[in-house]
């Protein structure tokens, strides 16, 4: 919904006689050329230096502070105040870009102009759009908004401040598009310090912006102008608001003036006023200001309608993240039960262990477990609901589905929840946190100066891999046996079966190899699921910034395939939970979806506005999670290939995710430093959890899905207890926040919440990696950084 | 490359690309007069232009997991904006920007930067046939954390209370204390023995004040010279250390500086008069770091104790000293157990262990069998108890040394006898069968017949209760 106009808006209805009596025919190559320059960004107000400041004779009585001594000549006069008597009424539109036209359009026609003329053809729309083309209101305007923000009553503030940004944007893309170069320079650097704490990304861009094709071409700028910017505000405080703009009083805070009185402020003022209606969309809520906590703004303010996927190709767009996840209805989140052969073959195989180790407690306990194998709460999927895969299950299937029973029986118990009322320094204290808390192994990978772009562990820690910046993989064998690639100098005819098979092969190997096949550095590398814990993995997939992804073979120690299909740098890959899938996300802003054994994507997951940063398994494998640099998090159906899930509130690019073990949450995180924790049921933030002061690079989930890990730039291992309720140690209880939120609100960044339970610095090691064993025991790998 | 910081508010950040520049690189291609209008529009648009490529190239930059741009990020962004890269630059020796001063004839250029353009002797390098291949990728794996807790290896970074880590290789170099940590050892087997100390040199930098301090007191406490020793001096210096505050990031040179001397002192059979007097200088010291309230000592126990023991234990200490050394070591024994044994349970039973192997075990000297019953009584009567008396420490000294009354192991062992029960002041001999038995079973004859004197103080020495008269 949208502010009432006030009395100052524009009227709709320009006289268009007027300004039609100024249009002859034109020089039809003239216009081509005009066009031609139009088309490639370039007008001519940017290059006139007396643009800056200048201001009309009609301003110059009432503005006298701004330029006294910069007088513009006549004519250039004439050739802005020529724009408006032609198209007076639409203020969004780049005044000038006709400016030229005109003028060329009056001299071709040889009529002898005079400004009295003009002004007469303009009639009093066009002297008031003039008006509103003043710099200085723009800036009293926002000035005033500013004071009023800061003023009103503290149960307020936090719902009007978001306000400021988007209304600062508009004024400054707003004088940059009028060619006021230098006067939005001064505005920026007036007005941008205050907002930066929270918006510094954005306004960082916005500075880069100078000139009105750049505004016109960019695409942040393009979406600012042509999207709507969502401001959740309550019914009472949206008032206020409409009653300030109009009047110019309501809310106003004791001692701040009187508001705008005067001409000037009414201008700038209206100015307010237009960006509010034509940009500005109010999600007013019923809910009163206090109940909502602090940071509630982030997931209902900004660009939101086109980060919201249209539902179903409906006409009417979904409001808000919320209402769009709500409509799209339940997730089935739980595990797909396991066939009835695979389960009684399985059993058997436990049972078969069990008796080898003798081991009559384990098996009573993994017979039960393996019986009842459902989160409570969850929707099962059926088996139709999964990608097709072979109709029959191998022995590998077997080993590995009565390994993971065994795994989560003899896993490291982790119960971060113990901590919660720990007292420091009781007897206890050194045990409970020992419970807790997980141990860390730290591979810290040497002599690489240029840094590791990915790394990864095989699930049973036998091999780890990691991709480099130049094109090639290396791959390291843990334990201490070698790598065995196959002999190159056999006849394929002599092999008939696995033991000559097993003849060609290598009889040593180096415990470490180079895969090289890449030609662009290897962002992202995933080892095949299939084995499980059991046994080594046999595949390994890599993309590349050559925009391929491929398939390597860890028997034979060679490249597979090439998956070609995107156009460019491939920044993830993932492998199904089940294998023979895999999907990748990309900087040509889609995520795929591909089989092993076709050449071609099967489905393209597009919709972001942005790069690809990460896609993740949902651990059923019905849902994929996609990371972007839009700021978004989505999760979307397999087969379908729609959005299911759209999750906003991230304050900057999101570059990692990780699904919980259970399949209920999702965390997210990325460069503003913070892990968001998602209800995939209902598709709401659980919370944000802050105390990383660099980029988060990797999230793992401990196995009971209690217990998050987190590495990232500042050379630090976080752990967070994902039950804990989180939130600001002390103060802000109940959203009641007191002074300046936006201010503050950066600063709270590094603050650690209180559910960050340990904190692990290393040496110079920024953590590229985190990962938890199937019996949680926590690696983690990185770079180490020589001073 | 420094540990990300966040970020400073933007103070400056138009009009970064001057027109002045537009207008020299016209000059350079021959066209003169371009106008100050499309100077700065041409301006204002390079420099959006290339906060494009930046702000692509820090995609490729993230991706990377690094938090320095590359030129190969650049290359990157520039090949997905399909423009054609700039050649030349690599990575791998990025250029080194030189500053020169502004020209004093044209202070408004201001400060100019310049790639620096290295002069290549090709004579040296045709003649130098030298090849260095860079070290291959390796990866080295430690224990971050042990169930919650990160264990005190090199490998992981000293704890967050900024303490100096107490290592080895502490030495004084231009006047800063720089500690070498020892590298992080490469992977297992084939690549242990590669260290790399030009790499990971940390220097960890003393006040002035403190490197002052801390050669003046060493100086004086141990002078180069034996004659330059001062007796003030020495009282004066332990008085600071026993009561100054703030000492606590020295706390781990004077650790390694206790060591060291203890080691020195010794090491070469510590004969002189001269060592006795090192040693219990150092002791001295060593008391008055225990007594500095405003110290945190506890995470350097495991490097005071050794010395303290080994001076406790050594066979051949000055006779002048032997036994004030072997006195004032088994009282700082005491202290550090009384103080330190209640957060460290395991504290004690090792020393206990520690001084039972040097009683008991054959072949220990003289020396080091005083040591360990002064070490007993230092740590308590039951230590004294289940040393000497069930432990038959008193039977092997009473055997080894009974013949001669007046030596030291025996004096000590009758100090512990007296730490065990009183003697009486009117001493009334044993009178029944079983206790005289017993004692000689448990002392051996050597001090059963010392004992038997007292009827009271044998009995008590034996554990049975006093007799019912």
């Amino acid at each position: 919904m949208s502010a009432t106009p006030g009395p100052t808006a524009p009227s709709p209805d320009p006289s268009t006689s007027a300004s039609q009596d100024a249009q002859p025919i034109v020089d039809a190559v003239d216009r081509l050329v005009l066009e031609y320059l139009r088309n490639r960004g370039y007008k001519l107000p940017e290059g006139l230096p007396t643009a800056v400041d200048g201001a009309s004779p009609n301003d110059k009585g009432k503005a006298p502070e701004v330029s006294p001594g910069q007088a513009i000549s006549s004519e250039e006069l004439i050739k802005r105040l020529a724009v408006f008597s032609q198209r007076p009424a639409n203020p969004n539109e780049n005044a000038y870009t006709n400016a030229s036209n005109v003028v060329q359009d009056l001299g071709s026609s040889g009529t002898s102009l005079s400004i009295q003329n003009l002004i007469a053809n303009l009639g009093n729309i066009g002297a008031e759009e003039i008006l509103s083309l003043d710099p200085t209101d723009k800036t009293e305007g926002f000035r005033e908004l500013q004071a009023w923000v800061d003023g009103s009553l503290d149960m307020y503030r936090p719902e009007f401040r978001p306000m400021l940004f988007p209304v600062f944007v508009h004024f400054y893309l707003d004088l940059i598009q009028s060619g006021y170069k230098e006067a939005a320079v001064k505005f920026f650097s007036e007005f941008s310090p205050s907002l930066t704490p929270a918006h510094n990304n954005i306004l960082h861009h916005l500075s880069t912006l100078l000139l009105p094709a750049h505004v016109q071409n960019d695409d942040l700028a393009q979406r600012f102008q042509n999207e709507k910017y969502t401001i959740r505000m309550s019914r009472s405080g949206f008032d206020l608001l409409i009653g300030w703009l109009t009047e110019g009083i309501g809310g106003e805070g004791m001692g701040t003036g009187d508001g705008f009185s005067g001409e000037k402020g009414k201008r700038g003022r209206s100015a307010v006023m237009r960006v509010v209606n034509n940009h500005l969309k109010f999600d007013v809520t019923a809910s009163s200001a206090t109940a909502v906590s602090p940071t509630a703004w982030e997931e209902n303010t900004g660009l939101l309608s086109s980060l919201i996927p249209r539902a179903n190709g409906a006409t009417s767009t979904a409001t808000g993240a919320q209402a769009f996840n709500s409509a799209q209805g339940e997730l089935k989140l739980g595990q797909v039960p396991m066939p009835e052969e695979l389960r009684a073959e399985v059993e058997r195989e436990l049972r078969q262990k069990a008796a080898i180790e003798n081991d009559h407690n384990g098996i009573q306990y993994d017979v039960h477990y393996l019986r009842a194998q459902q989160v409570p709460g969850l929707v099962t999927p059926s088996e139709s609901d999964l990608l097709p895969h072979p109709p029959t299950f191998k022995t590998i299937d077997v080993v590995r589905e009565a390994e993971k029973i065994r795994d989560w029986r003899k896993k490291i118990r982790l119960e971060a929840a113990a901590l919660k009322d720990l007292e420091e320094n009781s007897p206890q204290a050194a045990a409970t946190r020992a419970r807790a808390l997980p141990s860390v192994c730290c591979y810290t990978i040497h002599d690489v100066p240029e840094g590791v772009p990915c790394c990864t562990f095989s699930q049973d820690l036998t091999l780890m891999a990691a991709g480099f910046a130049e094109s090639y993989i290396r791959l390291w064998s843990l334990r201490d046996e070698g790598l065995k690639g196959m002999k190159s100098d056999f006849s394929l005819n002599k092999i008939r079966d696995k033991s000559s098979l097993e003849r060609v092969r290598e009889t040593t190997g180096p415990l470490s190899r180079k895969l090289i096949g890449h030609s662009g550095p290897v962002y992202s590398l995933s080892f095949d699921p299939m084995s499980g814990s059991v046994s080594p993995p046999r595949h390994l997939l890599s993309s590349s910034a050559d925009a391929t992804v491929r398939l390597w073979s860890l028997d034979t120690m060679t490249n597979l395939v090439a998956y070609r299909g995107h156009q460019n740098p491939v920044w993830d890959v993932q492998w199904s939970p089940t294998g023979i899938y895999f999907a990748t996300a990309s900087r040509d802003r889609t995520a795929r979806l591909w089989s092993t054994d076709r050449a071609n994507a099967l489905r393209i997951y597009a919709g972001h506005l942005s790069d690809v940063d990460a896609v993740r398994f949902h651990p059923n494998s019905l849902y994929l999670a996609t990371a972007s640099s839009d700021w978004t998090v989505r999760l979307w159906d397999v087969q379908r290939g729609n959005t299911v899930r759209v999750f906003i509130g991230h304050q900057g690019i999101v570059s990692t995710l990780a699904f919980s073990p259970d399949g209920r949450y999702l965390a997210s995180a990325g460069e503003d430093h913070a892990i968001n924790l998602w209800d995939l049921g209902s598709g709401r933030r659980i919370k944000k959890m802050t105390g990383h002061t660099a980029s988060i690079y990797s999230l793992a989930w401990s196995a009971e899905s209690s217990t998050l890990v987190s590495g990232g730039a500042d050379w630090t291992v976080r752990c967070w207890d994902v039950k804990g309720s989180g939130g600001l140690p002390g103060k802000r209880e109940n959203g009641m926040v007191n002074g300046t939120g936006a201010l503050k609100s950066r600063e709270e960044e590094s603050i650690e919440t209180t559910d960050l339970i340990a904190t692990f610095p290393t040496k110079r090691t920024p953590i590229i990696d985190v990962q938890f064993t199937p019996r949680n025991l926590c690696v983690v790998a990185g770079p180490y950084l020589s001073p | 490359m420094s540990k990300p910081k966040p970020r400073a508010p933007p103070t400056q950040l138009t009009g970064v690309y001057k027109p002045d520049s537009i207008r020299d690189v016209a000059e350079s291609l021959g066209i003169t007069n371009v106008s100050e209008a499309v100077a700065s529009a041409l301006a204002s648009d390079v420099e959006y232009r290339i906060h494009q490529v930046v702000e692509e190239a820090s995609r490729f930059m993230r991706h990377a997991r690094r938090t320095t741009m590359t030129t190969s990020d650049i290359d990157q962004a520039m090949r997905v904006l399909n423009i054609e890269p700039l050649y030349g630059h690599s990575s791998y020796n990025p250029p080194t920007f030189r500053r020169a001063p502004p020209f004093p004839q044209l202070p408004q250029s201001g400060t100019v930067y310049f790639v620096e353009d290295e002069e290549i002797d090709f004579e040296r390098v045709i003649r130098e046939e030298k090849l260095t291949l860079p070290k291959p990728v390796s990866w080295h794996a430690h224990w971050l954390a042990v169930e919650g807790v990160q264990p005190r290896i090199p490998e992981n970074p000293p704890a967050i209370p900024r303490e100096t880590d107490a290592d080895p290789t502490v030495k004084l170099e231009n006047g800063v204390i720089s500690t070498l940590l020892p590298p992080t050892p490469s992977s297992p087997g084939r690549h242990s023995a590669v260290r790399k100390p030009q790499q990971q040199l940390v220097k960890q930098v003393l006040s002035r004040e403190l490197q002052l301090y801390y050669a003046r007191l060493t100086s004086s406490l141990i002078p180069s010279k034996p004659e330059e020793f001062d007796r003030e001096k020495k009282t004066a210096a332990l008085a600071t250390l026993r009561h100054d505050a703030g000492l606590q990031p020295l706390l781990p040179y004077l650790v390694q500086w206790v060591g060291e001397g203890v080691v020195g002192a010794l090491k070469e059979g510590a004969t002189r008069e001269e060592d006795g007097r090192v040693l219990e200088v150092i002791l001295d010291v060593t008391a008055a770091l225990l007594d500095n309230q405003s110290m945190l000592i506890e995470p350097y126990l495991h490097q005071i104790l050794p010395p303290v023991l080994s001076i406790l234990l050594n066979s051949t200490l000055p006779p002048s000293h032997a036994t004030h050394l072997r006195t004032l070591a088994s009282q700082i024994l005491s202290r550090i157990l009384t103080t330190h044994s209640t957060t460290y349970p395991s504290l004690s039973p090792r020393i206990m262990k520690a001084l039972l192997l040097a009683l008991i075990s054959p072949g220990k000297s003289k020396g080091a069998r005083e040591g360990a019953v002064r070490g007993l009584i230092a740590i308590g009567k039951e230590a004294v108890r289940k040393g000497l008396v069930e432990g038959g420490g008193a039977r092997i000294v009473g055997s080894e040394y009974g013949s001669d009354e007046r030596s030291e192991p025996v004096i000590a062992v009758m100090d512990a006898f007296r730490t065990l029960h009183e003697p009486s002041s009117e001493p009334v001999p044993l009178t029944d069968e079983e206790v005289p038995s017993r004692l000689r079973e448990v002392v051996g004859d050597f001090f059963a017949e010392k004992l038997q004197g007292d009827a009271a103080w044998a009995r008590g020495v034996v554990g049975l209760p006093a007799a019912e008269t």
